[in-house]
């Protein structure tokens, strides 16, 4: 029986999609706090202001983050989210979890918490809504001590680092991302638990450049699986997709509930590469592999003809976020290629990782993410922390570089000329 | 480390009592020891946190530092 009128929420159950309002009417028949979470969205709707109280001392002891207090400021109308702290937990590389692992996560989260979830957060995190201060550390010590699960990242920390499902399933991963994630989340527990930056700070690993974690967008710090050499052609297999061979269809027969017409390699290949670096030659497909951007199309069109090169490793590019203080901003690419390996402990990123930190930490101001920092200061110093040499990678095109500023010392000759001399030459 | 880790705690501990506000960044410590590394200050701060002189404030996208005492008595009058 419903404890708070709320018809305005019940607008949200009349559409033929899923409603969280009904999943939390469900929930409220076992969770009652959910009847009050559901009025006191109905009053946020009614004012059009919210009635969360958001931040706090609520943690577990020695960590710095993985809880975010939520307190009601109206706890005199709904008691039961007078608390309603948020716990983010660490999610297993490529969210591989185990029915039994998850069975065991929810029985704990039924016992402590509300049982409400967000599967999963946008950073990757298992998103647990709902917990009362007192039981926090109850619920920690059951989910470290029984499950062995870890809290993950929130506030000025390490945030809990996420990949995509890398060589576990994709042919196209171009290094082991799950692997990398996990030793990278491990090696830096610290900075993962207790605060040492201005701001929140993101790693994400993508296996290719198709970037299924969005790192390009979403990261301070996106290691994107590429190739350096040639993209591998078969072709024997490219004639069959442009014989329209039943076996062989384009988008590996991902858009086949409708029909698209014949299969044409000029207008759904060719002609959408990016630096135009394909062409037929007779009957065989010719890649200019110096100009491919690894835009990955014409591998997701045909997947059974064409593949990654076989020289892999990753590229990173620095200083993404999503507009919370500020606009949103894409990464720029900062490392062009760099071996990414086990065997060297992810030597290839943690140098850069710890070389950003370390900059970071001194120069950027409270509250301002890496890639503000890089903007503010300009790319060339950004470039010389790094110990990076500007390379072509680093502008779109010769003349257009709105970043490079050579340095008197570089140019011969440096600033000085004959202004009389010049004048000869180009008048006034 | 200009300072050694008794000295620095003492510091980092009257600025968490005598600044303006309870929640202090971690980068207002650096103020404390000017030469010490980042890192280190950091490093200090968390065992101070270990020790009960400071605690987490966490407004859930930033995380700050404080005085116990300070910042309980903030949030009963909130």
């Amino acid at each position: 029986m419903a404890k708070h009128p709320t018809p305005l929420l019940d607008e949200l159950e009349k559409g033929p999609w899923p409603s969280f309002v009904t999943a939390l009417k469900k929930q409220a028949e076992t969770k009652p706090e959910c009847w009050d979470l559901l009025g006191q969205l109905e009053l946020s709707y009614k004012d059009r202001i919210t009635h969360w109280k958001h931040g706090g001392i609520v943690g577990v002891f020695g960590y710095g983050g993985g809880v975010v207090g939520r307190y009601s400021d109206r706890p005199d109308l709904f008691p039961g989210v007078e608390h309603f702290h948020t716990m983010r937990i660490n999610q297993p590389s490529g969210m591989y979890y185990t029915t039994k692992h998850l069975r065991a996560m929810m029985d704990l989260w039924e016992k402590y918490g509300s049982g409400v979830t967000n599967m999963h957060g946008s950073t990757g995190d298992m998103i647990l809504l709902g917990c009362r201060t007192e039981s926090l550390e109850l619920m920690f010590y059951d989910m470290t001590h029984q499950l062995d699960q870890d809290l993950g990242g929130s506030g000025s920390n390490l945030r809990t680092p996420s990949c995509c499902l890398g060589e576990s399933r994709c042919e196209w991963a171009c290094y082991d991302t799950q692997e990398a994630c996990y030793t990278l989340t491990q090696q830096y527990q610290d900075e993962l638990h207790r605060p040492a930056f201005p701001y929140k700070f993101k790693f994400k690993f993508s296996g290719c450049p198709n970037d299924c974690v969005a790192a390009i967008a979403r990261c301070d710090f996106a290691v994107i699986g590429t190739w350096k050499d040639e993209i591998r052609i078969d072709q024997e297999a490219v004639k069959k997709y442009i014989a329209n061979d039943p076996a062989f269809p384009s988008n590996a027969g991902a858009h086949k509930g409708r029909d698209w017409g014949k299969f044409d390699i000029q207008k759904e290949v060719i002609d959408l590469c990016p630096t135009h670096c394909m062409k037929m030659d007779g009957d065989k497909l010719v890649i200019d592999n110096a100009e491919c951007t690894r835009c990955m199309h014409c591998i997701n069109v045909m997947p059974r003809a064409l593949r990654p090169g076989l020289e892999k490793g990753a590229t990173i590019s620095i200083g993404a976020k999503a507009p919370i203080l500020e606009g949103a901003q894409f990464a720029t690419l900062v490392v062009p290629f760099v071996k990414v390996t086990k065997e060297d402990d992810f030597a290839g990123l943690t140098e850069y990782i710890e070389k950003i930190w370390d900059w970071w930490m001194e120069v950027g101001k409270n509250r301002e993410r890496v890639g503000e920092t890089m903007q503010r200061v300009g790319l060339p110093t950004f470039l010389k922390v790094m110990e990076i040499e500007p390379l072509p990678q680093h502008v779109k095109e010769p003349r257009s570089n709105p970043y490079i500023f050579w340095r008197e010392d570089e140019v011969p000759g440096g600033w000085e000329r004959d202004i009389v001399e010049f004048r000869k030459r180009h008048a006034a | 480390m200009a300072l050694s880790v008794e000295d620095l705690k003492k510091a980092i501990i009257e600025k968490a009592s005598k600044a303006p506000k309870p929640q202090l960044y971690i980068k207002d410590f650096y103020e404390c020891d000017p030469d010490a590394k980042p890192r280190d200050i950091k490093k200090i701060a968390n065992q101070l946190v270990t020790e009960g002189e400071l605690m987490f404030w966490s407004s859930g996208s930033t995380t700050m530092y404080a005085r116990p005492d300070r910042i309980k008595n903030e949030e009963k009058n909130i």
